[in-house]
């Protein structure tokens, strides 16, 4: 949705499984350079790649306490987290390896269909978007009233989808399916890859170092290229299969002996959200029907009015579903649909794990040129409503931890609380009653633990 | 009278004011908005059924290629529409408050009571995005081709069902109900007496002149559109429609008579049927009653929305029936139109002394013309010449008793009236109107209000007992124009302390709930900040209160001055003065006496500690009560609206429900959770602990009645106000001749009244209050000068013939 | 010496605790194990979802939830 906080945000659950391999299995994808570049492009926060550039060609390793020097006192939650990560993925060891830049088959070998057979670029993204787009509105298509489901996706991605709990066991939405749906495509797609990376293994029997390299790799191929499968692995080769069903890949037939990678592939790793915005793009982007219609003058499509209601032009199912999830439909014209944003039917949504944000930011994001005349876009008194229908919502805020209590002085109780707050653990003190409580212990035991050693 | 002149209303005249002015979408708006919903919205009822499917399928409705270029769309099942108002860019640039306003695509139910049924139609199919839903088009052709075919005549204070069609009648007399209520008992209709059709002769060269006009009008406007095929097939159609009626007209006219005490009966049960009355006054033609002599101050300008309001009901040439909707009390001095004599029935003593000085204002009628009706005021049982104005509270009609009062009674029962002006209609309750509408035989109806909005669902009954809905106004279009002032709405929401709100989570009455949440010492704090804030900007201030235990909490420890219902009639008027003119009365509390019929244009700013529950007419009413503020036309000036609400109690709900009609009309009410610096504000009401459960104390101790609303039947329908008045002041009667005149000795003796903060000026204050009342005739004149009324030009050849 | 207890702060507005107090008198101190200050809880961790539960019903109760009863 929000194109400047994504090269943050988008694949954290990437991340997060990269972070659950060993150290072998991370050093057997570093040997990919496609896999060490996508890593370091996608994968870590702006000051740890700072701090790997600067590493990189250092003869010797530096002391930690050098690192401190470059970074700004206030900045100390960052650093910890940039170094949390490089260590949790092994790039502190292992950043130097990604310097093969010669020829290497990791990023694919071109190869030129058999035949005069020409793919275009445009049939590559009317694929891309069909498969996609079907994936999607099987997974909103069930909460729209009265409008009739036509979904035809794979039983495979059915039951992925649930696997990856984006729908329950009777396929409707859950509360990750909402989040999963707000995302932009690229950030859709990684999500998915995700599951499939942590359910492959294990269901069909596949390496996972091979599903993640291949997936590296599909993010660093051109796109109209036709690839040849002759030097993909027997897992990657199987994986052709599910990727032409995502619309990550297309082939002509199942058999041909070469793929081609769509837009959803080639922008996996690419720092610039290209699927949205064209201006990033050298070539017309595509975005699925969640994005509007074809070309930016027909983007918008939502009027909101002050008075809650709502019109929107379209007359994909897909936007109508999305819709439908956090407004309250009434009528269904040709070109138009109409309703409300009431109370019942935005809190639903946010009951459901869609946020107040979220919903905003697809109301903005999406809005008619008529409303683009206007700032703010949205009427300032329905965002308001929309985040006091959160707020409504939830009205306590509950936190697990633990309440840190009776301690023996002043002084200790002060030191301990004031470590608390630097690293972030702090949820609530209260100084008269000498206590205060944390969200997680393990640090505080540790410090508690060096303190008394210290003293 | 015959029925042709409806049929003439039904194609050419009444077209042109809204086709022949900008064919801009904001314009057909208004157009489809004559189209009234009543017959439909009883439909509607039925299929509002449980909420689980509730997105209806249309999208089968062939779209036009053009479709974008249309700006409706027609939802088949309820008939709504909705008007795309920025269909087209080419209207030109808009200014960006006016380009929300465009956005409001408009929903209608289209139910005609002003066109023919192929014009309709004819207009719908031209508009439309999509091809007109034939249902949409059956029901349209059914309920228009009754129309105009009955009317309900009043002739020499008798009422005569008139059709041109005998058929018709016989019909309606077949009917149990209606043919009941035939009081004459000949076999045969009376057929119109040739002199009556005499008349018309006159009227139908009259007539024929605006037929001309409204010709030329409708060709006009495809001048102004694109001159396509279709708009000339519809111009050749209306002309050929309109030669029908030509040729009609030479019809004979039948009737019978019926008991008047029916006529109302007679009147629903024919829109039972389909046969809708259309009731309607050839008023130019009445040879009957005598004319008032009466005009407009020749300074006058009228606005383009009052004349817009009044073409709809002179549209024809007659009068017709019906209601006017403006935002707030200008519509006044339409009576001065009428060419009969008129009365005029409002809610309380206090509407009647502002009617009588709008009189006086707005046109040159003679002040002895004007004869007043109240509790206080039953001398005089005549007109001096044979026509004049009454002005009468609803309550002086229906109940009074007394022998003075019975004798003007009889007076206004035993004579034909040309207009009878029905002032906040929408809180009229239906009984009462009933007998008022039988008792006073008059040719028309008007009815007024700001809001056509009844929490009892009663609005239908307003139909039949006075007529359509006439003309409603868009109040953000107004606004724009700066007819009425721009408002910032807001709610704010007051967290309740922890002990009030123990205390209300253990209250079991609704009274006990209420108290404290209104009590709540946060609202306090917000009211007071907000008080003080509004003041230091110079804003006048009126806050309401429902609850007149809070009301008088409030105001004393405040030391601001308030009305309420117990307040003397001269008590009331000189707190008023007082807020009016004199510099240091910046604050005044309201209670509910104060939702209609005041009118301070002084005010600017209106909070609102307690109201009456989820009624999205109070809210209205009382947002009305700022939208004639003076001072509107300042640059970049506001008003302010706020609704304190208690965090986490029924009035959150309330509040919601309350609003839905104000965000209908475009206003947005901004949600503040918090007041900027209002910690920090000296002087701070409740802010420690003791305080507030002093406070609480106090409150938990008051018995159940002061947690209730205050019971205002004195307010609108009796006289008690004024029967106090009586007790405290020599008279009243000073109070009510004039505005500025004997204020001043009623305000020495009310120096002794409970409304302290306007009794420490005694010393100076006759000279002083003499000075303002000076003041205010210049006010008075000045804003004459700036101000339009009600006038409708076409009546003017009516006093010349 | 320190102890950490395990458990679960709840955050709110007075009001908000004024219910939670409410319910945690009627049922007999099932839920909170401190009542820490104006508008925080210490609760018991097991039993927070209902706590949660009951708020959600109090609160519609109280307010009387809106039900879209919006006319068109």
């Amino acid at each position: 949705m929000d194109a400047s906080s994504d090269t943050m945000t988008a694949n954290p659950l990437a991340l997060e499984v990269l972070q659950g391999f060993s150290g072998t299995k991370l050093e057997l994808l570093y040997r990919q350079p496609s896999t060490a570049l996508a890593v370091f492009r996608r994968m870590l926060p702006h000051l740890a790649k700072t701090i790997v550039m600067a590493m990189l060609y250092m003869p010797n390793p530096f002391l930690a306490s050098d690192l401190d020097a470059w970074i700004r006192p206030d900045a100390v939650a960052e650093k910890e987290q940039a170094l949390l990560v490089l260590s949790s993925l092994h790039v502190m060891k292992t950043a130097m390896q990604a310097q093969g830049l010669a020829q290497h088959k990791s990023f694919g070998v071109p190869c030129r269909p058999a035949g005069d057979e020409v793919v275009d670029i445009k049939i590559l993204d009317e694929h891309a978007r069909r498969q996609w787009e079907d994936i999607l509105y099987y997974m909103v298509g069930s909460t729209t009233v009265g409008v009739e489901g036509k979904s035809h996706i794979s039983d495979a991605t059915k039951s992925l989808l649930e696997l990856g709990n984006f729908v329950d066991k009777r396929g409707r939405i859950t509360q990750t399916g909402f989040t999963f749906l707000l995302q932009e495509v690229n950030a859709q797609v990684w999500s998915l890859l995700i599951v499939y990376l942590n359910h492959a293994p294990e269901l069909l029997k596949m390496d996972p170092v091979e599903i993640l390299s291949f997936i590296f790799m599909l993010g660093s191929l051109e796109l109209g290229q036709g690839y040849s499968t002759a030097n993909l692995s027997s897992t990657q080769k199987q994986m052709l299969d599910d990727l032409a069903d995502f619309g990550i890949i297309y082939r002509p037939s199942p058999s041909t002996p070469f793929f081609y990678p769509t837009r959803l592939a080639t922008t996996l790793t690419s720092d610039a959200s290209a699927l949205h915005s064209s201006a990033a793009a050298p070539t017309p982007t595509f975005d699925t029907g969640l994005a509007g219609g074809s070309g930016a003058a027909s983007k918008g499509y939502i009027i909101v009015e002050t008075n809650y209601r709502l019109y929107a032009y379209t007359e994909s199912m897909l936007q109508i579903s999305v819709l439908a999830l956090f407004t309250r439909l009434t009528m269904l014209f040709p070109n138009m649909v109409t309703g409300r944003l009431t109370k019942t039917s935005v809190q639903r949504a946010i009951a459901q794990g869609i946020t107040a944000d979220q919903i905003i930011s697809y109301l903005a994001a999406h809005a008619h040129p008529q409303m683009l005349k206007s700032t703010p876009v949205l009427p300032p008194t329905v965002v308001d409503q929309i985040r006091l229908w959160q707020i409504e919502g939830d009205r306590m805020t509950t936190t697990s931890g633990y309440m840190m209590i009776e301690f023996a002085t002043e002084a200790e109780y002060r030191d301990t609380v004031e470590y608390a707050e630097t690293v972030g653990l702090l949820v609530w003190k209260s100084d008269a009653k000498r206590c205060f409580f944390v969200n997680r212990i393990e640090q505080i035991k540790s410090y508690m633990a060096n303190r008394r050693g210290r003293a | 009278m015959s029925n042709k002149m409806t049929k003439r209303k039904a194609t050419g005249l009444d077209t042109p004011d809204s086709v022949n002015s900008d064919t801009d979408a904001s314009d057909i708006r208004q157009a489809v908005s004559h189209f009234s919903l009543e017959t439909y919205s009883k439909r509607r009822k039925t299929d509002d059924g449980p909420s689980t499917s509730e997105l209806r399928d249309f999208s089968s409705l062939p779209l036009k290629d053009d479709h974008v270029n249309r700006p409706l769309w027609i939802e088949p099942e309820k008939g709504r529409i909705i008007v795309e108002s920025f269909s087209r860019p080419s209207r030109g640039p808009k200014t960006f408050s006016s380009e929300l306003q465009s956005h409001n695509l408009v929903l209608f139910a289209a139910v005609s009571i002003g066109w023919t049924t192929s014009d309709i139609l004819h207009r719908l199919k031209f508009y439309c995005k999509t091809a007109v839903p034939q249902a949409i088009q059956d029901f349209i052709i059914v309920s228009t081709s009754s129309f105009g075919k009955v009317r309900l005549v009043l002739k020499h204070t008798k009422y005569y069902i008139e059709s041109s069609d005998e058929q018709v009648l016989q019909k309606l007399l077949r009917d149990e109900v209606i043919g009941a209520c035939r009081i004459d008992s000949s076999e045969e209709f009376t057929k119109e007496a040739a002199p009556k059709m005499g008349a018309l002769a006159i009227p139908g060269t009259k007539a024929a002149a605006g037929a001309r006009q409204a010709e030329v009008a409708v060709q006009e406007r495809p001048a102004e559109d694109e001159d396509d095929e279709v708009v000339r097939q519809e111009r050749e159609m209306l002309n050929a429609l309109r030669e029908d009626d030509e040729e009609e007209e030479m019809d004979q006219v039948h009737s019978f008579q019926i008991a008047p005490e029916n006529a109302q009966k007679v009147s629903k049960r024919c829109r039972e049927i389909n046969l809708p009355l259309t009731e309607e006054y050839d008023f130019r033609n009445d040879e009957a009653n005598a004319n008032l002599d009466i005009d407009l101050k020749p300074s006058v300008q009228i606005r383009p929305y009052q004349e817009q309001a009044l073409s709809k009901m002179f549209g024809n040439g007659r009068a017709r029936s019906g209601i006017i909707v403006l935002p707030c009390g200008a519509g006044k001095t339409l009576v001065g139109i009428t060419a009969a004599c008129t009365i005029v029935l409002c809610t309380s003593v206090m509407s009647v002394v502002q009617w009588r000085a709008e009189f006086l204002k707005w046109s040159n009628i003679d002040p002895s013309d004007i004869l007043v009706f109240t509790a206080d005021n039953k001398q005089q049982s005549h007109f001096n010449k044979n026509t004049g104005v009454v002005i009468a509270t609803y309550n002086m009609i229906t109940q009074s008793r007394s022998h003075d009062a019975m004798k003007i009674l009889d007076f206004i029962t035993k004579r034909e009236w040309g207009l009878m002006l029905l002032d906040e209609v929408h809180v009229v309750p239906a009984e009462m109107f009933k007998k008022v509408t039988y008792s006073v035989a008059s040719h028309c109806k008007l009815g007024l209000t700001a809001t056509l909005l009844r929490e009892d669902n009663k609005i239908e009954d307003l139909n039949f007992l006075i007529g359509p809905k006439l003309y409603e106004a868009n109040w953000q279009e107004l606004s724009q124009q700066g007819h009425i002032a721009r408002v910032q709405c807001a709610e704010v929401w007051c967290p309740m302390t922890p002990e009030f709100y123990t205390e209300y989570l253990r209250a079991n009455t609704v009274n006990k709930r209420g108290l404290l949440f209104t009590m709540n010492p946060r609202k306090f704090q917000a009211c007071q900040f907000l008080i003080n804030f509004h003041e230091q900007r110079g804003d006048k201030v009126i806050v309401f209160s429902d609850n007149v235990y809070a009301l008088k909490a409030y105001a004393l420890k405040m030391k601001r001055p308030f009305i309420y219902g117990g307040t003397p009639q001269n008590e009331r008027q000189q707190v008023l003065d007082n807020f009016q003119f004199n510099p240091a009365t910046n604050t005044v509390f309201l209670s509910k006496i104060g939702d209609t019929s005041l009118d301070l244009p002084e005010a600017t700013c209106l909070i609102q500690i307690s109201s009456h529950f989820g009624s999205r007419r109070q809210e209205a009413q009382r947002l009305g009560r700022i939208l004639r503020a003076k001072r509107r036309n300042d640059e970049g000036f506001n008003a302010f609206f706020y609704s304190l609400v208690s965090k986490d109690t029924n009035e959150m709900y309330y509040a919601t429900k309350r609003q839905a009609f104000l965000v209908d009309q475009g206003y947005a009410f901004k949600v503040i959770t918090h007041l900027q610096g209002i910690e920090k504000m000296p002087e701070l009401a409740y802010t420690t602990p003791e305080e507030r459960r002093e406070l609480l104390q106090d409150v938990l101790l008051q018995n159940e009645t002061a947690g209730e609303a205050e019971v205002i039947s004195e307010d609108l329908f009796s006289e008690y106000g004024a029967r106090k008045t009586k007790k405290g002041a020599r008279r009243t009667a000073g109070t009510l001749s004039e505005l500025s005149g004997g204020q001043d000795m009623a305000y020495i003796e009310y120096n002794k009244s409970s409304n302290k903060g306007l009794k420490k000026k005694k010393g100076y204050q006759n000279s002083f209050m003499k000075g303002l009342a000076r003041k205010a005739d210049r006010v008075a004149a000045a804003k004459r000068e700036n101000e339009g009324v009600y006038w409708c030009p076409g009546l003017k050849d009516n006093r010349d013939a | 010496m320190v102890k950490a207890l395990k458990g679960v702060l709840v955050q709110c507005d007075p009001s908000i605790k004024a219910i939670l107090l409410k319910i945690d008198a009627d049922s007999g101190n099932e839920y909170i194990i401190e009542d820490l200050d104006e508008g925080t809880l210490f609760v018991k961790e097991s039993k927070v979802a209902s706590l949660k539960e009951k708020l959600k019903v109090t609160l519609k109760e109280t307010v009387r939830e809106n039900t879209d009863s919006d006319s068109e």
